[in-house]
């Protein structure tokens, strides 16, 4: 057999080679070539663009005015019935904190801070947590492995691992409300979302998260004293902006980390403070 | 029971069966009390949020460091090319494929959704030093499997009853010098990432030094797995003629040993002064405090400094021990302890101080672990696995063996000294 190739040979491998090439980048993910696609993948990828464009101009915020926190838990409660968390879990935990100098007692309820430099979306090694374009840090319960790595990557303790298989009542539905998402499986890491079903579901009928109870967190909704605020801190408008640009003291925990978190705090102040 | 009485009460009469059987009860306690896990789940375990990596990680992380032998001593014999050392890295390659297959075992328990296991090769997520430790175990698993084949090809059974196939896996031996290419430059990434896998946490300040953590775990692994190969080598000599010894190389290798764990305390000494926080660092602070004078202060201290470093150093150095063989074992067993001792202390030191993450936990708090029998258990048992593993390889795959030449026999470089040691 010869090993000559003629110019029709060479020819013929060119074309199939430009042809493997050219549908190999086609098909690939990358759009190199915008190919002509079908219209209802063209539509469907069209509204997932505009979808995931509109989420990236939010930036959900949590604002807690430890002022008004008086430590009684009923957010707690709220969260532990609408997500459905076994009862050796709370996704969010109210602390007491050093009283002010007048000896006013402080409280700091603390849910997952959805850092915009998470650790745990950088360390999770299978990208089960990770980031949306609106910013919150989500949980796939159906990729995580239970390595638990997230848990000592997290400064604030906000991961939970379901060390066993939450089966039988919650205690607190149905008083303290309904659940509205699924239980977990044993063996994957859990945490506090923003309620972001809510948040999603409320923005779909044109509710305002926020503004409007059945589109803002759980937690947020059963404060009775009006501790936690939520929003968009992109909308200079929302509750949160408002309250931050009032309340140029807030801070945010272990900042000093380069983690970013989303939760403001608006610290506790005794009277003479206020007044001055 | 005839097959009983013909073959297995013969065996039972030759310790080394006895051995086999003694490691096989504790095989079989660690293989139920897994299925308990397996079945029940983590929550009969003593881990807890605070401290969710506890014994079974600790022994994960040991396996991992000590089969470094695998890839350093290859390296050594392939790319230094020490010839001498070629017949020590078949022990090496051997007791790694061991090592790591422990580790994953350990991992398989400890992951609380196991049927995921293959998520790390799926989903990528190539910002995690986990990640890329997964995959460099899973492909560098792979590499030693081939490695390990040609030994399996040279079994007895498998050479009388299959020659074909047995042919076929020793031509894979052909590969060696390129797997040991592969397998260095795999483990430097994930023995490394080790390290960093701890080195880069931000939540925790006495892990918090990424490049420190990852030289640290790098070298005590390449020096605890020489020492462990060389410690093995030397003590399979002493209880059965199959393993047959070049005393003179292990000598050697026992000398470098001795100069490699000098520099790992050295490396270990600065990276502590340098970690060592002027004034008041809450939470390094803590858990620097549990190191030196608290819960882990005698595992830090006795285990990992005193016997795990300063004292094999000067036992493999100075001339007047070091010519004694059974001071030498002591030494080279005292720095495969040394380096176990260092992944427990390193892995519970940072979580035995909880810092920020639960309620009151704003001055720094200190927690406990004690594994549950549960874990211990299942420990136990695939520490049993690894024994039961080498015994098998040295009874009958001859993996201590230095008096075969494994390559070109021609060659004059092979030492009068690689006459079969007979004692």
């Amino acid at each position: 057999m010869s090993t000559k190739i003629d110019r029709r040979d060479f020819l013929k491998l060119g074309a199939a080679a430009t042809a493997t090439a050219a549908i190999s980048i086609g098909m690939s993910d990358r759009g190199l070539i915008p190919l002509p696609a079908t219209s209802a993948k063209a539509e469907a990828d069209a509204e997932a663009k505009a979808k995931s464009a509109q989420r990236a101009a939010r930036k959900w915020v949590m604002v807690v005015d430890q002022n008004k926190c008086v430590g009684c838990d009923l957010c707690l409660a709220a969260c532990h019935a609408y997500n459905d968390t076994p009862p050796n879990i709370s996704w969010s935990r109210v602390e007491e904190v050093e009283p002010t100098s007048e000896g006013k007692r402080v409280f700091r309820p603390m849910p997952c801070q959805h850092c915009e430099n998470a650790p745990c979306v950088e360390v999770c090694p299978v990208r089960a947590t990770y980031h949306r374009e609106d910013g919150l840090v989500m949980m796939n319960y159906d990729r995580c492995i239970g390595c638990r790595y997230c848990q000592l990557s997290c400064p604030y303790g906000a991961r939970f691992f379901n060390w066993e298989k939450f089966t039988g009542p919650n205690p607190d539905v149905p008083h303290a409300g309904t659940p509205e998402v699924e239980r977990r499986p044993r063996g994957v890491v859990e945490k506090c979302t923003f309620c972001v079903h809510r948040i999603d579901r409320g923005l779909s009928v044109g509710l305002i998260p926020g503004v409007d109870p059945d589109a803002t967190p759980a937690c947020v909704v059963a404060c009775i004293y009006g501790a936690r605020t939520f929003g968009d801190l992109n909308d200079p408008d929302s509750p949160v902006s408002v309250l931050l640009r009032e309340h140029p003291e807030a801070y945010r925990l272990h900042e000093q980390l380069g983690t970013e978190p989303r939760v403001y705090y608006i610290p506790a102040e005794s009277k003479e403070d206020a007044a001055s | 029971m005839t097959l009983i009485r013909r073959y297995v009460l013969p065996a039972m009469k030759q310790p080394v069966f006895q051995w086999m059987a003694f490691l096989g009860v504790f095989i079989v306690v660690g293989v139920v009390a897994a299925l308990m896990v397996f079945i029940k789940g983590l929550y009969i375990t003593n881990l807890s949020d605070l401290v969710p990596w506890g014994l079974w990680i600790s022994i994960d992380l040991s396996a991992i460091a000590l089969a470094a032998c695998a890839f350093s001593v290859s390296a050594l014999a392939y790319l230094a090319r020490r010839e001498s050392l070629k017949p020590v890295a078949k022990t090496a390659v051997f007791v790694g494929f061991v090592g790591y297959s422990m580790a994953m075992m350990m991992l398989l328990l400890d992951i609380g959704r196991p049927d995921r296991f293959w998520h790390g090769f799926v989903f990528w997520n190539i910002h995690s030093a986990l990640w890329e430790v997964t995959i460099c175990v899973g492909l560098y698993f792979t590499v030693l499997m081939m490695e390990v084949l040609p030994i399996i090809g040279h079994w007895d059974v498998v050479e009388q009853r299959f020659p074909k196939i047995s042919h076929s896996l020793g031509s894979l031996h052909k590969l060696t010098p390129v797997l040991a290419v592969i397998g260095l430059g795999l483990s430097t990434l994930h023995q490394s990432s080790l390290g960093l896998t701890y080195g880069k946490l931000v939540a925790k300040p006495i892990w918090y030094r990424p490049w420190p953590m990852a030289i640290n775990f790098y070298i005590s692994a390449i020096v605890g797995g020489i020492a462990l190969v060389t410690f093995i080598s030397l003590f399979a000599a002493r209880l059965t003629p199959r393993a047959r010894i070049d005393k003179a190389v292990l000598a050697r290798m026992a000398y470098g040993v001795g100069w490699g764990v000098l520099f790992l305390f050295a490396v270990r000494w600065w990276d502590l002064m340098s970690s060592m926080p002027a004034g008041y660092v809450p939470g390094k602070t803590e858990a620097l405090y549990i190191l030196t004078r608290g819960r882990l202060a005698f595992s830090f201290w006795g285990l990992e400094i005193v016997l795990g470093m300063i004292l094999p150093a000067i036992l493999l150095l100075v001339p007047r021990f070091r010519g004694n063989e059974r001071v030498r074992m002591v030494a080279l067993a005292l720095i495969a302890m040394g380096v176990i001792a260092y992944r427990w202390n390193t892995n519970l030191v940072g979580q035995l101080v909880v810092f920020g993450t639960v309620a009151g936990s704003d001055i720094p708090v200190f927690t406990h672990y004690m594994p549950s029998l549960v874990e211990i258990l299942t420990g136990v048992g695939v520490i049993a696995y690894g024994l039961l593993a080498i015994t098998f390889g040295v009874r009958f795959l001859n993996v201590i063996d230095h008096g075969e030449v494994v390559e070109a026999p021609a060659e004059t470089s092979v030492p009068a000294a690689m006459v079969p040691s007979s004692r």
